[in-house]
C-alpha cells in the first residue's frame, strides 16, 4: 500500500513536471519572438527590465528553465498584461469558483450515474442496451455552449426559475449568500452533469456486468444472500474500480467542459477568466491558468488513485509486494 | 471474404448506417457545396439579422451575410480540421502504440508512462495557450488538436498489439525471418485496425467539437468560416438571444457532424464485438 502510494505520488509529480516543461518549451520555441508572450507594448522600460530579471529572457534556455522552475516554486507566474497584477493573485480567487463547480458536478454525476449504471446492468435487454448506447453517443456529442444556451433559454428566460448568469447576487450576506450561490450553480452544474453522466453510467454498467459473472458472486448467491445484497454489498465494490479509474481520466475533460460552461453563465472562475484573457491576448494569464488547472487535475487524479487502492484489495493486501 | 461479411453485418446496424449516411451528407456538402455557394465575405446588401425565410434559408448575420453559405463553407473547414487532426494523431499514436505493445520491456514501459502522462494533463487550456500565442489559423488549430488526440489511440493500438504479438502467426512470422517492421506495420497493424478505426471516428468527432470550442472562445481563424466561429461572432455581438438562428443552426451543424461520426464508431464497434450474452 505504502509503495503503491509512493509510486502514484511520484507519477503525479512527474506528470506535473511534464506539463510545465511542455508549457515552458511551447512559449519559448514558438515561431516568432518569445518575448511577445511576456512583454506587452503597454509596459514601461522599467517593467520590462524587472521582468527580464525575473524570467532571464536574455539568458540561455537551460538557465531560463531553472529560473522558471524556481519561480513556480515561489508561486511566481509572471504579470498579467491587462490587469498589471501578479498572475497568481488574479488566479487564486477564481480557482475556488471553478473547483466548486467541478467538484459539485462530479459529485452529482457519480451520485446519479452509479445507481443508474447498476440498475441498467441488472435489467439488461435489447431495448435498454440500445437506449444506453444511443444516450452515450449523444452524451459525448453534445456541444457544451449549445446545451448551456438551451438550459438558460428554458429555465431562466421562459420559466424564470434560475438566474441567467453570475455566481451570487451582490450585496447579500450569510446564509442568504449561500442560497444565492446554490441557485446560481444549478444550471452550470446541470450542464456538466448531463455531459459526463453517460460515461459514468456506461462504465459502471459494463464493469457491473463483468463482476456479476464472477465465481464469488455465485458463491454469495449459493449461500443465500438475496439479490439486493449481492448487487450492492458484494458486486458494487469491485465494479467501482473501473468507474473510479475512468473518473480520474475524465477530470481533464471536465475542466475543458467547465471552461466552456463558465463563459456562457459568466461564472466567475478560471474559464471566464480564460475567455477574457483570450480576447485581451493576455498570455501570462493563460499560461498561469493552464499550470494551475494542470496541478488541480493531477492532484484530483491522485485522489482517485488512492480511492482505487482503498477499493481494490489486491493493492491493499500486497503490502511491500511490487506493483 | 471477411471484408464482405463485415460490410454485411454493419449494414444491419441501424445506428451505424444512420451515422454513415450522415457522414456522406457532410462530405458531399463540404466537398461540393462551396462550388455552388458563394464565399460569404465583406458586407452584404441583404438585411442584417434577417430571420430564416424563403429568400434566406437560414437567415442572415449582423453583417447581412447569408448564414446558409457560412454553414456550407463551415462544413469544409470542419472536414479539413478533422482529417488533419486524425492524420496527425495517427502519425504519432499508431507507431507509439505498436512499439509499446510489441517491445514489452523498458521501451514499452516508458511509452506507457508517456501515454498515461499525456492522458492526465488537461489539454483544452494548453491548446488555448498554444493557439493564442501562435495566432489564429485553421491549419495550426488542426495540427494542435491532432497533437493532443493521440494518447487514446496509442493506448488502443498498444492493447491490441499486446494481444496479437503473442499469437502463433506472429511467432511464425518471426521464425520465417520477416523483418520486424513488416511484422509490426503489416501483420499486426492490419489486425489491430478494427478497434483503432473506432477511435479514429471518435477523434474526428472530438476534433470538430474542440475546434468549435476554440473558435467559440475567440481563437478561430477570421479568414475562414467555421461553425464555432459563427457562434463566437453571435455571442460577442450579443445576438445570442434575439437571433436564435445564429446559435441554433451552427450548433445543429456541429451536432450533426459529431453524432454522425460517433454513430459510425458505435456501429463499427458493435459489429466487430457483438454484444456479450
Amino acid at each position: 500500500m505504502f509503495q503503491y502510494i509512493t509510486l502514484r505520488v511520484l507519477k503525479g509529480a512527474l506528470t506535473f513536471l511534464a506539463a510545465i516543461t511542455v508549457t515552458f518549451l511551447i512559449v519559448r520555441l514558438m515561431p516568432g519572438d518569445p518575448t511577445t508572450a511576456f512583454i506587452s507594448d503597454s509596459m514601461t522600460p522599467k517593467d520590462v527590465e524587472s521582468l527580464n530579471a525575473l524570467l532571464g529572457l536574455d539568458r540561455s534556455l537551460l538557465e531560463q528553465y531553472l529560473l522558471f522552475l524556481r519561480n513556480l516554486a515561489n508561486f511566481e507566474l509572471g504579470q498579467s498584461f491587462f490587469y498589471k497584477e501578479a498572475v497568481s493573485a488574479i488566479i487564486a480567487p477564481k480557482l475556488g469558483w471553478t473547483l466548486l463547480l467541478i467538484g459539485t458536478a462530479l459529485f452529482i454525476t457519480l451520485l446519479i450515474g452509479i445507481p443508474l449504471g447498476v440498475y441498467t446492468a441488472r435489467h439488461k435487454g435489447k431495448w435498454l442496451d440500445q437506449t444506453v448506447s444511443t444516450l452515450i453517443v449523444l452524451g459525448i456529442s453534445i456541444f457544451i455552449p449549445l446545451l448551456a444556451f438551451a438550459l438558460v433559454w428554458v429555465f431562466s428566460l421562459e420559466l424564470g426559475l434560475t438566474p441567467v448568469g453570475g455566481a451570487v447576487t451582490p450585496g447579500i450576506e450569510g446564509s442568504e449568500r449561500i442560497l444565492s450561490i446554490m441557485r446560481h450553480m444549478i444550471l452550470p452544474t446541470m450542464t456538466l452533469v448531463i455531459v459526463n453522466l453517460a460515461q459514468i453510467v456506461l462504465f459502471t454498467r459494463s464493469s457491473m456486468l463483468d463482476v456479476l459473472k464472477e465465481d464469488y458472486i455465485r458463491t454469495a448467491r449459493a449461500k443465500g444472500v438475496n439479490d439486493r445484497g449481492v448487487t450492492w454489498g458484494h458486486a458494487l465494490r469491485n465494479a467501482m474500480i473501473p468507474t473510479v479509474t475512468i473518473t480520474g481520466l475524465m477530470l481533464g475533460k471536465m475542466v475543458a467542459g467547465a471552461v466552456l460552461t463558465e463563459t456562457v453563465f459568466s461564472w466567475p472562475g478560471l474559464g471566464s477568466m480564460i475567455y477574457e484573457a483570450v480576447q485581451k491576448q493576455d498570455f501570462p494569464l493563460l499560461q498561469g491558468a493552464f499550470i494551475v488547472l494542470a496541478f488541480s487535475v493531477i492532484l484530483m487524479t491522485l485522489v482517485t488513485d488512492l480511492v482505487v487502492a482503498w477499493l481494490d484489495p489486491r493493492i491493499k493486501l500486497h503490502e511491500g509486494a511490487a506493483q | 471474404m471477411r471484408e464482405k461479411s463485415f460490410a454485411q453485418s454493419f449494414s444491419k446496424h441501424t445506428l451505424g448506417m444512420i451515422g454513415l449516411v450522415g457522414i456522406i451528407v457532410v462530405v458531399l456538402v463540404g466537398v461540393f457545396g462551396p462550388m455552388f455557394v458563394k464565399f460569404p465575405s465583406g458586407y452584404d446588401e441583404a438585411m442584417p439579422l434577417a430571420a430564416p425565410s424563403a429568400k434566406y434559408w437560414l437567415g442572415t448575420d449582423s453583417l447581412g451575410l447569408n448564414l446558409f453559405n457560412q454553414i456550407v463553407w463551415g462544413a469544409r473547414t470542419s472536414l479539413f480540421i478533422s482529417l488533419t487532426a486524425v492524420a496527425v494523431a495517427s502519425g504519432i499514436g499508431v507507431p507509439l502504440g505498436l512499439v509499446a505493445g510489441y517491445f514489452k520491456g523498458r521501451i514499452g514501459a516508458l511509452i506507457d508512462s508517456v501515454i498515461e502522462i499525456a492522458m492526465t494533463i488537461p489539454t483544452l487550456p494548453l491548446m488555448i495557450l498554444i493557439s493564442a500565442i501562435s495566432g489564429p489559423s485553421v491549419t495550426t488549430v488542426a495540427i494542435v488538436i491532432g497533437v493532443f488526440s493521440w494518447p487514446t489511440l496509442a493506448r488502443i493500438v498498444r492493447n491490441s498489439t499486446l494481444k496479437l504479438a503473442g499469437l502463433p502467426y506472429i511467432e511464425a512470422a518471426v521464425i520465417l525471418g520477416i523483418p520486424r517492421r513488416t511484422i509490426m506495420f503489416k501483420h499486426i497493424l492490419l489486425n489491430a485496425a478494427g478497434p483503432a478505426l473506432v477511435d479514429l471516428t471518435i477523434i474526428m468527432a472530438t476534433a470538430v467539437l474542440t475546434e468549435a470550442g476554440l473558435s467559440y472562445l475567440g481563437l478561430g481563424d477570421p479568414n475562414s468560416w467555421s461553425w464555432g466561429g459563427i457562434l463566437q461572432t453571435a455571442f460577442r455581438g450579443g445576438h445570442h438571444f434575439h437571433a436564435w438562428w445564429l446559435i441554433v443552426c451552427p450548433s445543429l451543424a456541429i451536432m450533426f457532424f459529431v453524432v454522425s461520426f460517433n454513430l459510425l464508431g458505435l456501429g463499427i464497434n458493435e459489429t466487430l464485438n457483438p454484444k456479450r450474452e
